[in-house]
């Protein structure tokens, strides 16, 4: 685990004391250098057991594939972006590539956590990195009110958090992962347990985000560079999900009833979002709502409990991450030519740019879920899970997965497909930079495709 | 101002404080204070600007209502159980009106009225000595005095805490936002007094160091305004990369080291089953953190457009001692992983 840190907070050096016509090919070759060597943590010869490295930090099978997706994606970051960085000055660059570490550091760390409050601290950590990304150089003058829009929403969820584990703390003595299993709160139907309970659970679902508390994801997305959003999509969403797996132990038996009106709350989320999409102009901000569909369907599968939930939940949530950051990077090469992030204005592109509609193809295709992709799988486990629930739910999931499609489709058939307008006919041709970035989220998406045993869980 | 006026001054400053830290009788504990009060009035009015003369009225004012309210609680003390020893002070009325009394000589809601006042008429450096050492000597007799009236000091916390996060929303002059901050951190201060006088104690020491670092900066910068903020990047351009970090570790969030004294405070709180007012205490955070936030805007995350007609500010070398602000700013960033070992010092 520390071969994995400690090489991370000392990339943070490397930045500074680079030199300046170096700087991107080293922190590009050092991160994927780290990457690579944490490909180890997907080797685990038991299936349900954790990994100790010290008293602090450990890791199972429900948090390697999201470390792994964590140090995977900073490469991907540091090649994306390369370009709109180019034109600024040699310090702001170094600064930039700073914040993109110390996120990266704090995510491992997050994920690594064995005890609740250091992945609360590591989890609010996140904020800042993200912060300062998107409000320093995010595009548009909407960008000051997105990162407001996303440090409250996700503070004002957490703080009621704090106080929670804190309440937990102080009666049971202890919040360590390895002892959680047997620490259940004493239910009794006293209110206050129900209001610890939606306590404990609220910045998860902020986070994720749940239907009605996700005002703050499509600012976000939509204002910030193009590496606040692949991180912003690919990973720290996903530290609501883990964090709602993890928090889930300790939070039965009150689950049975409380959770109610929360799935509900996810699945008609997943169709709202899902038509919103289908009338976005923008096209960030379509991919953004995209997001929140997916993550809706996994807050569903997580809250409902069961194994088949839980690894469903888990499955799409890596290849939610690949999948979306993924085209997050194809609309930012949209951006990168035109400087406008509506639809229209790019659209026709097979036509100029071929080897890119494959890229385009291929992440719209994930995107809606094709078998044999793990995206499927993952969202067919929820909906089967969902199904064993309560047969109605296969109304709203069935329609949302139909939704999805529309809107995926849409958005494919929109950019690649039909007459190219006169304004794109002397477009960049693609660079091989792009074609690389892509290459690298797709790869490992079809590749899970052979054995998706290394991002299951705990199902055996 | 005359070198010797101005050594005489420190340190008579200085000998009130000491007094009062030192004293055990109760007249002793007031000379100190109102030594500490007369000193600071010819620093505060040094300009002679009607602005600061009004300020420093307004200041020894409501100092000497305070402090006269503390005389007369002590000899209501002293009638009652004929001594005048500080620690042993246990009818409810000179409890309570002793703490009422050290409430308006800090400045927490709902006596607080004159602190945005006061700090806006004097310029920094003495707004920070206002901010930072005139508030050592109330605390260290608060610390002493074991009130015993729970809900008076509960709901002293809450309303600073609630009265300095909306109370500095509308504010653009940085000496008002910072006596807003003032106000929310005692109030977080004395919300845990009675359970963990420890923890007041750090939250005061804590408080000083990211304060110091937070003045310090401004006045490097030579602004008063959040407007006048925003060409910081081409006078000191580290500098302005380090206030985001100095606000929000001011605003609590981890990993900074501004969240130490709320976690611990929040821990102490659900530990003494106050769950709901640790809740609506940390939420009030939130409403200091949108101004913190909105300075960090102007002065780092935004770059103001490059307008060459006007004339820009004059960047001259700078001969001005930041061996200080540097020491403070990294302890404002760095000290969280040193909890236990703080926590440890601090319960010795």
């Amino acid at each position: 685990m520390l071969k994995i840190l400690i090489p991370s907070m000392f990339m943070l050096l490397t930045t500074w004391t680079s030199p300046f016509k170096q700087l991107w090919s080293t922190i590009l070759m050092y991160s994927f250098l780290v990457a690579t060597l944490s490909l180890t943590w997907l080797a685990m010869p038991t299936d349900t057991g954790w990994f100790y490295i010290n008293n602090y930090m450990a890791y199972d099978p429900l948090s390697s594939p999201l470390l792994v997706l964590t140090c995977w994606l900073l490469p991907l970051m540091i090649i994306a972006s390369q370009n709109h960085l180019a034109v600024e000055p040699e310090n702001r660059q170094r600064t930039y590539i700073s914040l993109l570490i110390s996120l990266q550091i704090f995510l491992i760390l997050a994920f690594s956590a064995t005890e609740m409050i250091m992945f609360y601290v590591m989890f609010e950590a996140t904020l800042i990195p993200t912060l300062i990304i998107i409000t320093r150089w995010g595009n548009q003058m909407e960008r000051l009110n997105a990162g407001t829009y996303f440090l409250f929403y996700t503070l004002a969820g957490s703080l009621p958090l704090l106080v929670a584990l804190l309440i937990y703390h102080s009666s049971m003595g202890s919040l360590s992962y390895l002892s959680l299993t047997s620490l259940p709160l004493t239910c009794s139907n006293l209110y206050a347990n129900k209001l610890w309970w939606m306590a404990c659970l609220l910045a998860f679902l902020v986070k994720m985000p749940l239907y009605g508390v996700h005002l703050w994801l499509p600012k976000a997305h939509v204002e910030a560079p193009i590496a606040g959003s692949m991180v912003l999509a690919a990973v720290l969403l996903k530290l609501g999900g883990y964090g709602m797996m993890r928090i889930m132990i300790i939070l039965d038996p009150l689950t049975k009833e409380l959770s109610y009106p929360f799935i509900i709350l996810a699945l008609w989320g997943v169709i709202m979002t899902g038509s919103i999409c289908l009338r976005q102009t923008d096209l960030k901000s379509l991919i953004a709502y995209s997001s929140v569909s997916h993550m809706g369907l996994v807050a569903a599968g997580i809250l409902i409990q069961t194994p088949w939930g839980f690894t469903g939940a888990l499955i799409l949530m890596i290849a939610h991450g690949l999948t979306s950051s993924a085209l997050f990077c194809l609309a930012n090469t949209n951006y990168e030519r035109t400087h406008s992030r509506t639809i229209i204005l790019a659209r026709g592109l097979q036509m100029v740019l071929p080897l890119m509609a494959t890229w385009w193809f291929l992440a719209s295709l994930a995107n809606l879920a094709l078998p044999p992709l793990p995206n499927l799988m993952g969202e067919i486990m929820i909906i089967t899970s969902l199904f064993n629930w309560s047969f109605y739910t296969l109304i709203l999931t069935g329609l949302g997965t139909l939704i999805t499609a529309s809107y995926s489709l849409y958005m494919f058939l929109l950019t690649q497909r039909g007459p190219i307008p006169h304004h794109l006919i002397l477009l960049e041709p693609s660079h091989t930079r792009e074609h690389l970035l892509l290459a690298l989220h797709l790869l490992p998406l079809l590749l899970l495709i052979a054995k998706p045993e290394l991002v299951w869980g705990w199902t055996a | 101002m005359n070198p010797y006026i101005l050594t005489i001054l420190l340190f008579a400053m200085g000998l009130g404080t000491t007094i009062t830290f030192a004293s055990s009788h109760w007249l002793l504990a007031w000379m100190g204070l109102e030594i500490n009060t007369l000193a600071i009035l010819p620093l505060m009015c040094q300009s002679h600007h009607p602005r600061a003369v009004e300020a420093t009225i307004k200041y020894f004012l409501t100092q000497a209502t305070a402090a006269a309210m503390l005389l007369f609680a002590s000899i209501t003390n002293a009638w009652i159980t004929g001594q005048w020893n500080l620690e042993f002070m246990s009818y409810s009325l000179p409890t309570t009106l002793v703490t009422v009394a050290l409430a308006l000589k800090i400045g927490l809601a709902p006596l607080h009225a004159w602190m945005p006042e006061v700090l806006q008429g004097l310029d920094l450096t003495t707004g920070l000595i206002l901010s930072t050492w005139q508030k050592l000597a109330p605390f260290c007799l608060l610390l002493q005095i074991n009130p015993s009236n729970t809900s008076l000091l509960l709901i002293l916390g809450l309303a600073s805490t609630l009265v300095g996060g909306w109370g500095g929303l509308n504010q653009n002059q940085l000496r008002k936002i910072l006596a807003y901050s003032s106000i929310a951190h005692l109030g977080w201060m004395i919300l845990v007094l009675q359970f963990f006088p420890s923890l007041t104690l750090l939250t005061l020491l804590m408080y000083f160091v990211m304060t110091f670092s937070l003045f310090i900066s401004f006045k490097v910068n030579n602004s008063t305004t959040i407007n006048s903020l925003s060409m910081s990047w081409s006078k000191a351009p580290i500098i302005s990369s380090m206030v985001p970090f100095i606000l929000l570790s001011l605003g609590g969030l981890p990993p900074l080291s501004g969240f130490m004294p709320k976690w611990l405070i929040l821990q102490e709180l659900t530990k003494q089953s106050l769950a709901p007012l640790a809740t609506l205490a940390a939420l009030s955070a939130l409403l200091s953190l949108y101004f913190y936030l909105r300075i960090s805007y102007a002065m780092t995350l935004t770059m103001t457009p490059n307008i060459l007609l006007n004339a820009l500010p004059w960047r001259l070398p700078s001969n001005q001692h930041t061996l200080p602000l540097a020491i403070t700013t990294s302890l404002t960033i760095c000290l969280l992983p040193l909890t236990p070992a703080i926590i440890t010092l601090l319960t010795l």
